[in-house]
């Protein structure tokens, strides 16, 4: 068997160009899928190890948050915008997409900063342990999915028979999730006040997206909510489920294109960079 | 890159920043940099940036087996970690031909909330094994850690021992086509350190090339079949590994010799005088006489001492030792013996004591001398100095302890012919 030889300089892929380096990309994670499989197994074993109510926490974080609007919505302080289906089933439903984005974020960008003592002693593909911890979004996912269901159950109504686009239509909000934790694994890796930002950042995104309530018609926020890709990216799924069509089709292959492109741009970029971590992480 | 060759290291070198801030920006800056298309000029340094590698240069064949020796500090590890693509070098150009392995940490990775079973897998695939090769190894690792019932517990109720235990064996499952291995060996006890070096060897016979870094001179000396010396990133040497280990030494001790003299106020509990005495210069001289800082190993020791005498003094006499780095008297003579050499009538002024050890026969190493001056009559001590310059014994360095000899080994089976004759 011929061994290969592995050639070290600097700036070493920035020789070979910018976009040809795309195939070497597709391999490096092809190669180590079984690492990633084993990465995320790893993560989602220890989630919610040493808890005695352990994978609960799943459904109670939403609730709460859920619960809190309901009670003030019903307090006169919140008004959701006209929905037309009972509102735990639209928001419990709405998070379950959102957090994807949320959670998927915030792990992937703590990803590097967390595995600190293994990039500096061992070598392994990075990018194995960024995808791998986006599986603890997929997780939560579908944990909070399995409420949905028990929700429809409880009110009574059907989901849409569409419900089962459900997975080619999340796959968007994965890849900008994804390209976007790339790149932000790396800079929290070397400073990390990013994280702080992020944690801080996503709330604010989260009242800024209409997730827990009805997409605004006038105001500064109607207009802001147009041009805001994650309100596309976490609405079509919703749509499909309640509605049984997306309602603005448009912005979400819109959306859809820019969360691909921002996701192979920032792919490139990370593979480009990442040689840099593992001496300042 | 030839055939015959496992790694070709080229002009590399790497820097590091010590400063905690400007390392973020500096990391910062270079993402920005690259992202943008542009090199990093790797080549400058910034503030608060040092070359932890500078311009290292080598060659390892198949089948060879390299050493890195050099202080701590020396860019080992540095060294070690480039090899393995942890680091990036930010000059010159690393090549290695087939897959490397690495007992560099061993256990890095292992999550303390998975099992020992858990962990075995994960580590394993971190360290670069595929599903079918842990699944075929997995008893084998489970054996090699002795870990008994505690397969299936977290490791984080594992004792250190077993930790270790079990990162190693997994470690020593992979099949690398180049090793690198950094001071690993001192594992566990005794009986589980031996079974870890006959893996090893097994090891480094399947492997195409090794790369050994330790502080254990003795496993450099067995194991490998050249070595580079480092020092502050630079190479002081390349070739044999003898020659290599000799010159680590000479430079440990051309280092302590430094540190030592610059060392300041630790003068004063290892030095009392009576005020009467006053000891300066303090050396070796070497056979036409002339002053020196060091002296081969086996020949004879010349050592002059320079001291004021502030006033006559009637009989006087000296003690003069040489001491070693532990602090052990190794040669402890006075000249007051049997009533011999016992200066009489010492005037007021500037002298000079010559004393000469015809076979001192110490082994390679920095030495002390120290002194005492007394009356012969009274024993009044006029002073004492064990706070002097101290100099070296430079030689090969096979010998270790106190006295320098030869040797000559011979292996003699016993008991058999007496029972024959019965």
């Amino acid at each position: 068997m011929p061994e290969a030889v592995k050639t070290y300089q600097p700036d070493n892929s920035l020789r070979k160009g910018y976009f040809s380096i795309f195939r070497e990309i597709v391999d490096e994670i092809v190669e180590n899928r079984w690492l990633t499989w084993q990465l995320f197994k790893r993560d989602f074993l220890t989630i919610y190890k040493q808890s005695f109510i352990g994978v609960l926490w799943a459904f109670i974080i939403p609730l709460v948050s859920v619960g809190t609007f309901v009670l003030l919505n019903q307090s006169g302080i919140f008004v959701f915008g006209e929905i037309g289906i009972p509102y735990p089933i639209y928001a419990v439903l709405g998070m379950a997409f959102w957090q994807l984005f949320s959670t998927g974020l915030i792990a992937s960008s703590n990803s590097l900063a967390k595995a600190r003592t293994m990039i500096t002693k061992i070598n392994f593909s990075k990018k194995s342990l960024v995808i791998a911890s986006m599986g603890q979004a997929l997780v939560s996912f579908l944990i909070q999915f399995g409420l949905v269901v028990a929700l429809f159950a409880f009110y009574g109504i059907a989901p849409s028979p569409l419900v089962a686009l459900v997975p080619i239509l999340i796959i968007p909000i994965l890849f900008f999730t994804l390209g976007l934790g790339f790149i932000l694994s790396l800079l929290n890796g070397i400073v990390r006040d990013v994280g702080n930002m992020l944690s801080v950042l996503i709330t604010f995104l989260m009242f800024l997206t209409p997730i827990l309530y009805a997409k605004p018609t006038e105001g500064l926020l109607a207009v802001l909510t147009v041009y805001n890709p994650l309100y596309y990216l976490a609405a079509a799924p919703r749509d499909i489920v309640l509605m049984n069509r997306v309602s603005e089709i448009g912005g979400f292959v819109a959306s859809s294109i820019l969360a691909v492109a921002v996701f192979i741009l920032c792919l490139i970029i990370f593979h480009l960079t990442e040689t840099r971590v593992a001496e300042r992480v | 890159m030839e055939k015959n060759v496992a790694i070709k290291v080229e002009n590399v070198s790497k820097k590091y920043c010590k400063s905690l801030k400007r390392s973020m920006m500096y990391g910062v800056n270079d993402i920005a940099r690259n992202t943008l298309g542009m090199g990093s000029h790797g080549e400058k340094l910034r503030k608060d940036e040092f070359w932890a590698v500078k311009d290292v240069s080598f060659e390892v064949k198949k089948g060879e087996t390299l050493g890195i020796i050099g202080s701590n500090g020396s860019g080992k590890t540095t060294m070690l970690k480039l090899l393995n693509g942890i680091f990036w070098p930010d000059k010159g150009k690393l090549s290695v031909r087939g897959r490397v392995g690495a007992l560099i940490a061993v256990g890095a990775g292992f999550h303390p909330m998975l099992t020992g079973r858990e962990n075995i897998y994960v580590n394993g695939a971190i360290l670069g094994m595929n599903k079918k090769e842990v699944d075929e190894k997995f008893d084998e690792i489970v054996e090699f850690a002795d870990i008994g019932d505690f397969l299936d517990t977290p490791v984080k109720f594992y004792s250190s021992g077993m930790l270790v235990r079990l990162g190693f064996a997994v470690a020593v499952n992979v099949q690398p086509d180049i090793l690198l291995i950094d001071e690993v060996l001192a594992v566990g006890d005794l009986s589980f350190q031996n079974k870890s070096l006959r893996r090893l060897a097994e090891l480094r016979d399947k492997a195409n090339a090794v790369v050994f870094v330790s502080h254990n001179l003795e496993h450099v000396r067995n194991l490998c079949d050249k070595v580079i010396l480092l020092d502050r990133g630079k190479i002081m040497f390349a070739g044999k590994t003898v020659k290599g280990i000799e010159e680590y030494h000479r430079l440990t001790r051309k280092k302590k010799m430094i540190s030592v003299k610059n060392k300041k106020g630790f003068r004063s509990p290892l030095h009392s005088s009576s005020g009467d005495i006053n000891f300066g210069t303090v050396g070796l001289l070497d056979e036409r006489g002339t002053k020196t800082g060091k002296i081969e190993a086996g020949k004879p020791l010349t050592a002059f001492f320079e001291f004021e005498t502030f006033r006559g003094i009637e009989e006087l006499y000296f003690t003069v030792g040489i001491r070693d780095e532990r602090n052990y008297n190794c040669i402890l003579q006075t000249s007051n013996y049997a009533g011999k050499n016992r200066f009489r009538n010492v005037s007021k002024g500037k002298h000079r004591l010559i004393v000469k050890f015809s076979t001192p026969n110490l082994v390679p190493g920095l030495y002390f001398p120290i002194i005492a001056a007394r009356n012969a009559v009274t024993n009044e001590t006029y002073e004492k100095n064990f706070n002097l310059k101290p100099f070296l014994i430079e030689g090969d360095g096979a010998s270790r302890g106190i006295v320098l000899t030869g040797s000559k080994w011979k292996l003699d089976k016993i008991g058999l012919k007496g029972r024959k004759r019965e």
